[in-house]
């Protein structure tokens, strides 16, 4: 019986290519998102799961409470004393780490590069379960200059991974210093949330571990192992216990310092296998990979919109077909086959062709598995795809999709009635609600993901082309961390010898934000500049009142500052001009010598806050600006770093276009508009392959009516426009359920970005045309075939 | 084998009622070979569908072979009719994707008959309708007569007891015709019970009896044999 009805299967797919091939493809590329979706939820929570201690791992962090008892924001930082003094005095602690931050200065050969690394606990190794290629793991960071390096590291160094008791040098304040390598990393599994290519162990002076004061200066992450089964609330209640009363003379002699605190700190324990999808308290400072669960969610949903397109063909185009199908049914019914067996049959064709579509779809996944893991930030490989769980999942996947897809269909077509079927009484099923529901759905579905698309692409248009209030073009960016300011006038001198070079203006390197005092003794939080005269008419940023630092003013060195308009709003000055700023951690005033008109110093994720600008003498500069002529790049790199070499030659150089790295601020905008714009290309595509299906299938269906119609005189564009109608009003329908859903998530995706575009009308008319347009296409094509058919032909074969 | 008493069916739609069978009473004995003859909508078709267990009565009574089947529901009659009835059609109506042999087949397939059984039966029902040659084809290569040679030995594959016949030669020239006529005479000689509805004259005179019909209604019955 199997065979009759794999054979009759085989044979409906054979003939009706049309139909096999829209429903192949459209389930195939359906399967292949879902399949790769699962692989990347499977990866999400994978993370960290690796350690043998998972599960008992913990990162203390904090959250801040008012004297009102209210609790703010949560803190994943600690310092150096968390750590040491729980272990100490809380004695569920089995063991703690610490895992800061940072970069050195290091030779690879005569080559000297800025390595990012990792200063740890000499515990990391017990803690974490990251295997060792050779070397000690309890003692390998016993020793204060010994380093650990991973196995690409110690090849890029060595050029081999054996690499025990070789020696690296590395930067330490001014000169170069030997460490020794004590051990070998194997590869950091890629769903780690610590990764690293060189340890080093924690620098931490007597000083800093004896001063109560660093309870309160957190820079770092720590972790503590627990004894397994440890109850995490009373573990917290002993570590807040301890706290309270160890920290209480710093809070003390800071509140003398600079008033009081107005702030306390509750110690909590978050789960370390929690911490990868924890948008409240992420991997950061060191750790990688912080993820948000949204991503995983959104990606879900693309997906399974794809998928549930997929499927909606496969139900739609069956049930159409039906009308072809009936007289077999009808026959089967006749010679004795039950209802059951019809459905096992219907079902089976289901199977057959979603096994097809599966095993398209795995062929699939291995040809944009590249593009996926780029889309999606992820190094996920396809030897991921032999893994039982995953393996049992798209086995489910593939059951539940051939089910959903053929169980409707086979339910309704078991039904047909023997006798109606053959005497040509068939008349399938009235007007076809369910269809045309579906076809809207789809569509719903389809046009909203373009509607999303398009207000991404507008936003992202308008995050990259505004004017941020200063000229981002031609200007270079050389990174020289801790530059005092004659070193700078030398470099900037030796640049400008360039013809090339137009203008170099030298910055503080990073962000520095601080709180100062005004005149009305309130307190105002911002962003701290160390600049030089250039860098305000190098960058055209306008002063709106005021003057700019002068060389002429030997006093704006020391005593004044530049606040931006910002500043003035925060401080509600009317005359800024003259008044004083108040520094909280030199207790020194600064006047104000000049405003600086708003401009976007940072992404356009944030709003332009405060900010004050110095020249001080004592603040070292870490960015040079440096404006070429247009066309004289290539020329002006080789001066400048020729010159720097010659300046700086034991510290590393590195360049980037200002225009290049701004755009860089908006690399997970990009990504998602990708990902977006890929979710909406196939979810149209599926959609309209099922909408050509159906045309098809109406076309034959009406052969007659046409036939009838073109001899009683209608044009080819009447019947054309009477084929098309019925379905555009469907996606007219789609059109006008999905708009306001686009319009409110949209709105509230926009709402993240302070600075945004409004949804305009015709961001809503131009997907609507778009998706008029597509379908008309779609439908009109197969219309106008039907529209031109020989009307006799068609009658006679009625 | 068939007895049906004041069997009554009438179809509706939203405004029109039309009555296909009024009161109608006919028996059918085994052996026979009954015509059923009338104008088109006369309830010719429905009656055959009928005893074909395919449509259910409204009211009245039917009776096969001693059981009173008019409320049977779908599944026993389906139970009923694929070990008991064969049909053939106008149309033919052969499944398109399969082919000559696979026609036939499919009864025993439905019935659970074993594959080498299946074979056996099925090679012997097409060589005794002469389309074992063509045994590999599918219904689109053939023509009309050769059609309905097929159609028969599906009918006749499981043996039934009861063959019902909706106009079997309509669509086929008379040699072909004539063909099929003799086939199902021959049937017929072997003990197969056959009723057969026809406009033709030529083709009822293969018969024993002819029932002429209409509105639902006998009007006649007139006895060859």
């Amino acid at each position: 019986m199997f065979k009759n009805y794999f054979t009759i299967a085989w044979r409906n797919l054979s003939r009706n290519k049309i139909y096999s091939l829209i429903n192949i493809a459209g389930l195939s590329i359906g399967l292949a998102c879902a399949m790769l979706i699962i692989l990347y939820v499977k990866d999400e929570v994978s993370y960290d799961r690796f350690h043998k201690n998972a599960n008992n791992i913990y990162r203390i962090v904090t959250q801040s409470i008012d004297k009102s008892g209210a609790k703010g924001h949560k803190d994943g930082n600690t310092g150096y004393l968390q750590g040491p003094r729980f272990k100490q005095n809380v004695p569920a602690i089995k063991s703690f780490v610490r895992v800061q931050s940072g970069s050195q200065d290091i030779k690879t050969g005569t080559e000297i590069k800025s390595q990012e690394l990792l200063y740890v606990d000499t515990s990391f190794f017990s803690v974490f379960s990251f295997p060792l290629l050779s070397g000690n793991p309890v003692t390998c960071l016993n020793e204060p200059h010994s380093i650990v390096l991973s196995e690409d590291a110690a090849k890029k160094q060595f050029g081999t991974t054996d690499a025990i008791g070789k020696i690296v040098m590395m930067k330490e304040d001014s000169a170069f210093v030997p460490y020794k390598v004590t051990a070998v990393a194997k590869k950091v599994p890629q769903n780690s949330s610590i990764k690293f290519d060189v340890l080093l162990p924690i620098k931490e002076s007597a000083e800093d571990a004896q001063n109560n004061e660093n309870w309160f200066n957190v820079f770092l992450n720590t972790f503590v192992l627990l004894q397994p089964n440890t109850n995490i609330q009373a573990v917290e209640t002993q570590m807040q216990r301890f706290y309270n009363s160890d920290s209480k003379s710093a809070e003390e002699s800071i509140t003398q310092k600079y008033g009081p605190m107005g702030w306390h700190s509750l110690y909590l324990l978050q789960p370390f296998l929690e911490m990868h999808m924890s948008t409240e308290l992420p991997a950061q400072n060191g750790l990688s990979n912080a993820s948000n669960p949204m991503y995983s969610y959104i990606l879900s949903g693309i997906a399974l919109f794809i998928l549930l397109i997929a499927c909606i063909n496969f139900v739609n185009l069956t049930i159409a077909r039906s009308v072809k199908r009936a007289k077999e049914i009808g026959i089967r019914k006749i010679v004795g086959g039950d209802r059951k067996q019809l459905i096992t049959q219907f079902l089976g064709e289901s199977f057959l062709l979603c096994t097809i579509a599966f095993l398209f779809a795995i062929i699939l996944v291995e040809i944009i598995l590249p593009v996926f893991n780029d889309l999606a930030n992820k190094a996920l490989s396809v030897s991921y795809l032999f893994d039982a769980k995953l393996i049992a999942g798209y086995i489910l996947l593939f059951f539940l999709t051939a089910l959903l897809a053929g169980f409707y269909p086979a339910l309704v077509l078991s039904g047909y009635k023997p006798v109606e079927t053959l005497y040509s009484r068939f008349n399938l099923g009235g007007k076809n609600y369910l269809q045309k529901s579906l076809v809207v759905l789809q569509f719903a579905l389809a046009s909203f993901l373009i509607i999303a698309t398009f207000t991404i692409y507008a936003q992202f248009n308008f995050l990259t082309t505004i004017n941020l209030g200063y000229d981002d073009s031609n200007l270079i960016v050389v990174d020289k961390w801790d530059t005092k300011h004659d070193k700078a006038k030398l470099f900037k001198g030796e640049l400008l010898k360039d013809p090339d070079i137009t203008g170099v203006a030298a910055k503080n390197g990073g962000m520095w934000s601080t709180i100062a005092k005004v005149a009305n003794d309130s307190t105002i939080f911002f962003e701290y500049e160390t600049i030089d005269e250039s860098f305000l008419p190098l960058l055209k940023i306008p002063l709106i009142k005021g003057r700019n630092f002068s060389g002429s003013f030997p006093s704006d060195s020391n005593n004044s500052v530049l606040v931006n308009e910002s500043f003035v709003k925060k401080a509600g000055w009317k005359e800024p001009i003259g008044q004083a700023v108040n520094f909280w951690y030199d207790n020194k005033k600064y006047n104000i010598v000049g405003v600086v008109k708003d401009y976007h110093y940072q992404a356009l994720n944030y709003e332009i806050g405060p900010q004050v600008f110095t020249m001080k003498n004592d603040n070292s500069y870490g960015r040079f600006f440096i404006k070429v002529k247009p066309g004289s790049e290539t020329a002006s790199l080789k001066y400048i770093q020729k010159t720097f070499k010659e300046l700086f030659p034991l510290s590393p150089y590195t360049y980037t276009f200002k225009d290049d790295e701004n755009l860089k601020d908006y690399e997970a905008e990009a990504k998602w508009k990708q990902i977006m714009l890929f979710g909406a290309v196939l979810t149209i595509f599926i959609s309209c392959i099922g909408l050509f299906g159906l045309s098809v299938l109406s076309a034959e269906k009406r052969t007659k009516e046409i036939g009838i119609r073109k001899v009683l005189g209608a044009s080819v564009k009447g019947v054309v426009t009477i084929l098309s109608k019925d379905f555009l009003k469907l996606v007219v329908i789609a059109l006008i359920i999905s708009m306001p859903a686009a319009y409110m998530i949209g709105n509230k995706w926009l709402r993240n970005y302070p600075y945004r575009i409004t949804q305009s009308w015709w961001l809503f008319a131009s997907a609507a045309i778009m998706v008029i347009i597509i379908a008309l296409v779609t439908v009109s094509f197969q219309a106008i075939k039907a529209a031109m058919a020989n009307p006799v032909k068609s009658l006679r074969t009625e | 084998m068939i007895k049906i008493t004041e069997l009554e069916k009438v179809y509706r739609t939203e405004e029109v009622e039309t009555v296909a069978l009024n009161k109608l009473s006919i028996e059918v004995k085994e052996g026979e070979f009954v015509a059923v003859m009338g104008p088109s909508g006369c309830g010719k078709s429905t009656l055959l569908n009928i005893l074909g267990m395919l449509d259910d009565p409204d009211d009245g009574s039917f009776v096969f072979n001693g059981i009173e089947v008019a409320h049977f529901n779908e599944r026993k009659r389906a139970d009923l009719r694929k070990n008991n009835i064969g049909f053939v059609f106008q149309s033919f109506n052969l499944i398109d994707e399969l082919t000559v042999f696979e026609n036939v087949e499919l009864p025993l397939i439905y019935t659970g008959v074993k594959t080498a059984e299946r074979k056996k039966r099925v090679e012997e029902v097409l060589d005794k309708v002469q389309i074992m040659h063509r045994r590999n084809h599918y219904p689109q290569q053939l023509s009309g007569g050769q059609q309905q040679r097929v159609a028969v030995a599906r009918a006749v594959v499981n043996h039934p007891k009861l063959i019902l016949a909706d106009e079997p030669t309509g669509n086929l020239d008379s040699n072909n015709g004539n063909e099929v006529m003799q086939l199902l005479t021959e049937l017929n000689e072997q003990g197969t019970t056959i009723v057969m509805v026809t406009h033709s004259e030529h083709d009822a005179r293969y018969s024993h009896r002819i029932i002429r019909m209409l509105d639902g209604q006998t009007v006649t019955e007139n006895i060859l044999i």
